[in-house]
């Protein structure tokens, strides 16, 4: 049991608190700009190496240094949907979703040249888990992981159910004809969107890099399941994409878990497939995702 | 105007990598820049880099310069084969030299190299794969194949004390390979695999992977995979952890990286196999003392010797053929590289052209071996083991 909460429980939960995270923007742009964003994993990339530079000046604690990645991350967003993907909206949106691959690709290079091609890491050293009652012991960056993910669900939840620019947000996303006619501003909702797409962006991608290292791949790495994660939890549905990213984390570690006997109930190489069985059979029986997104 | 400036950018991005007068003689370099061992790379482009000056200064590539051509692997199947495609067709090398893992090796030269009729020469691609791919006799490497590697290893664990170990290799033709000989090997002598997983590349925890190994008190955990992905990632999560202290690794775990990642401290008991030049060649020296005055350090960094060797003689072959001409690479390769012949080291350029223009055989001789190949195009070699030393590896043996 304990082995159990040590081994597969904590780095489940770690893992679906960053694809949780990235998922978001992906269902928010999806869902409010209609097109699938593929930049999205290397704008988690770029995200990580602003705050790695910021490390490199500021010797403190990495995760103090997020807002650094946040702001670049936020500028970079605001930039290319300005420059790329807003003078291609009014076209089929398959023009804005190859736009995003070629912006993917731009923001990589980018990393490339500018930081290198090389793995980096943080700081060097292992550092000693928690031990809690004794038994249970949870790396220090699991528990932030999940707390703060965990806050920032709070948090996104009070923003768009309370505030005005919420629930202009949601009602873009349910039916963006009758949000445009009822005066509601389009672009300030494209615009926020796109910062809080941005912002978690580069929060995920900074837990990604301190749980591993950082290099150039590392968001592009990560964009499949997190697009899982937003489609299962349903297209457009920020909590259900929190949702999602936590059910393919889980999905993906507790699989290999010795459930019957003593061995692996599916063998640990199988476990990104075991993510998209389950998106798979749920989007069969239930098409809309977990929380009544748009149909594709 | 944007669609001009577009364009002009555009045209001048394709034209860098083309830009070539009528007497250079291009050279393909295959090379997985990008990817899971990137960290390996700057070293080895000065490598190659090198052996391609040395032949500029001292009277040039068939009279005129040689360029080297690169090509990025990315370090996967897909990204070799694109690259090497572009190598091929549209540089239209007649050798290339690359690359470095095994799978974009293999991957390269089986979808564009060897169905171009283009010869290929890899430093350090070590799966046993490489020996029984059907190339026409076109592909070689300079480096022992993991079949060696693996059988060494496991001698070097057991002579270490270890009986019982865990083993955990990456899925890909360099961890499968070198993963499935030492398994074999080391139970022939007498060891005891407690557990033993083969484990996917790029995933960000192998917790899981790592809980079931560790089961049935293995004494170390034998880790076949590269540093700067899975294998630096499984190290450090199963120190996290606390289920392993001591790490058996090979060449493709003994990068800097690693100590960069965990620290010297963890690894202190932990020990590494990688393929070595013998001791005491002083054709390694001359290298070194080259390499270094050239780019002030990094001459005793992983795989230069090979990298450049492999270079040389692919620059030779192309001199001992006389032309550019495909069809006749793979024996020039076999005729510079092999005895008999007058032996020729590393940066002997001239001298190596002054004897082919007199009609003599020559034998190369480098600085990681005497690189006699074999039917397969294979070579035997030598192994060291590596032990963690300050932010470096230091070797203290040597089994050939």
């Amino acid at each position: 049991m304990i082995e159990f909460i040590n081994f597969y429980l904590f780095p489940a939960l770690t893992i679906g608190s960053i694809y949780a995270l990235g998922a978001v923007g992906i269902s928010m742009i999806f869902g409010i700009l209609r097109f699938a964003h593929f930049a999205h994993g290397d704008l988690m990339t770029l995200g990580t190496y602003g705050i790695l530079a910021a490390a490199a000046i500021l010797p403190v604690n990495p995760l103090l240094l997020i807002p650094f990645g946040m702001v670049l991350t936020i500028v970079s967003a605001l930039l290319v949907d300005r420059l790329f993907y807003q003078p291609l909206r009014a076209l089929p949106t398959i023009y804005t979703v190859i736009s995003s691959f070629g912006i993917a690709l731009v923001f990589r290079s980018l990393v490339q040249l500018i930081w290198g091609s090389e793995n980096q890491v943080f700081s060097t050293g292992v550092k000693p888990p928690l031990v809690l009652f004794d038994t249970i012991r949870v790396s220090v960056l699991h528990l932030q992981a999940i707390v703060a993910t965990a806050i920032i669900a709070v948090l996104l939840h009070f923003f768009l159910s309370r505030t005005r620019t919420g629930r202009s947000m949601r009602a873009v996303a349910d039916d963006p004809e009758l949000a445009e006619v009822s005066g509601l501003d389009t672009a300030k909702v494209v615009r926020w969107t796109w910062i809080i797409g941005a912002a978690l962006a580069a929060i995920a991608g900074a837990f990604a890099a301190l749980n591993t290292s950082a290099h150039p791949n590392l968001g592009w790495n990560l964009l499949l399941p997190m697009f899982a994660a937003a489609i299962l939890g349903g297209i457009g549905k920020p909590m259900g994409a929190m949702a999602g990213g936590f059910l393919i984390g889980l999905a993906e570690e507790l699989s290999s878990y010795h459930w019957i006997g003593d061995d692996a109930l599916i063998s640990p190489s199988y476990k990104t497939a075991v993510a998209f069985i389950c998106m798979i059979a749920l989007l069969i029986f239930r098409p809309q995702g977990l929380f009544k997104g748009r149909l594709l | 105007m944007r669609k001009l400036t577009t364009f002009v950018a555009a045209a001048a991005l394709l034209g860098a990598g083309s830009a070539a007068f009528a007497d250079d003689t291009k050279i393909g370099v295959l090379m997985d820049i990008t990817g899971p061992i990137a960290n390996f790379i700057p070293p080895l482009q000065n490598a190659a880099n090198l052996a391609v000056k040395q032949v500029n200064d001292q009277g040039g590539l068939l009279g005129g310069t040689a360029v080297a051509v690169y090509g990025d692997t990315t370090g996967t199947a897909q990204g070799a084969v694109d690259a090497a495609q572009k190598l091929v067709n549209i540089e239209n090398v007649p050798i290339v030299m690359g690359s470095l893992m095994s799978g974009t090796t293999i991957a390269a030269a089986e979808a564009a190299i060897i169905p171009a009729g283009v010869a290929q020469i890899s430093p350090t691609a070590t799966s046993p794969a490489m020996t029984d791919l059907q190339d026409d006799g076109l592909v070689f490497r300079i480096v022992p194949s993991d079949n060696y590697q693996g059988e060494i290893l496991a001698k070097m664990v057991l002579a270490d004390g270890l009986d019982k170990v865990a083993l955990t290799y990456v899925n890909n033709d360099y961890g499968v390979g070198i993963g499935q000989t030492f398994q074999a090997a080391y139970e022939a002598a007498g060891g005891t695999i407690t557990a033993s997983n083969k484990h996917e590349e790029k995933k960000d925890s192998y917790r899981s992977e790592l809980a079931s190994l560790a089961k049935g008190e293995p004494q170390a955990l034998v880790v076949i995979a590269y540093a700067g992905d899975s294998g630096g990632k499984i190290v450090r999560q199963a120190i996290e952890g606390g289920l392993f202290t001591k790490f058996v690794g090979t060449d493709g775990l003994r990068d800097e990286l690693l100590i960069e990642n965990v620290g010297a401290d963890a690894l202190k008991t932990s020990f590494f196999s990688s393929p070595t030049s013998p001791a005491e060649n002083p054709a390694q020296k001359t290298l070194h003392d080259a390499f270094n005055a050239e780019y002030g350090e990094g001459a005793d960094k992983a795989f230069v010797d090979q990298t450049y060797d492999a270079t040389f003689l692919a620059l030779l072959a192309i001199e001992k053929a006389g032309s550019t001409d495909r069809a006749a690479m793979a024996q020039a390769l076999r005729d510079v590289a092999m005895a008999p012949g007058e032996k020729v080291g590393p940066g002997e350029w001239a001298k190596a052209v002054a004897l082919l223009k007199e009609g003599k055989d020559i034998d190369y001789d480098g600085a990681s071996g005497n690189a006699e190949f074999d039917a397969n195009g294979d070579v035997g070699g030598y192994i060291g083991k590596f032990v963690v030393d300050g932010d470096g590896y230091k070797q203290v043996e040597i089994v050939e």
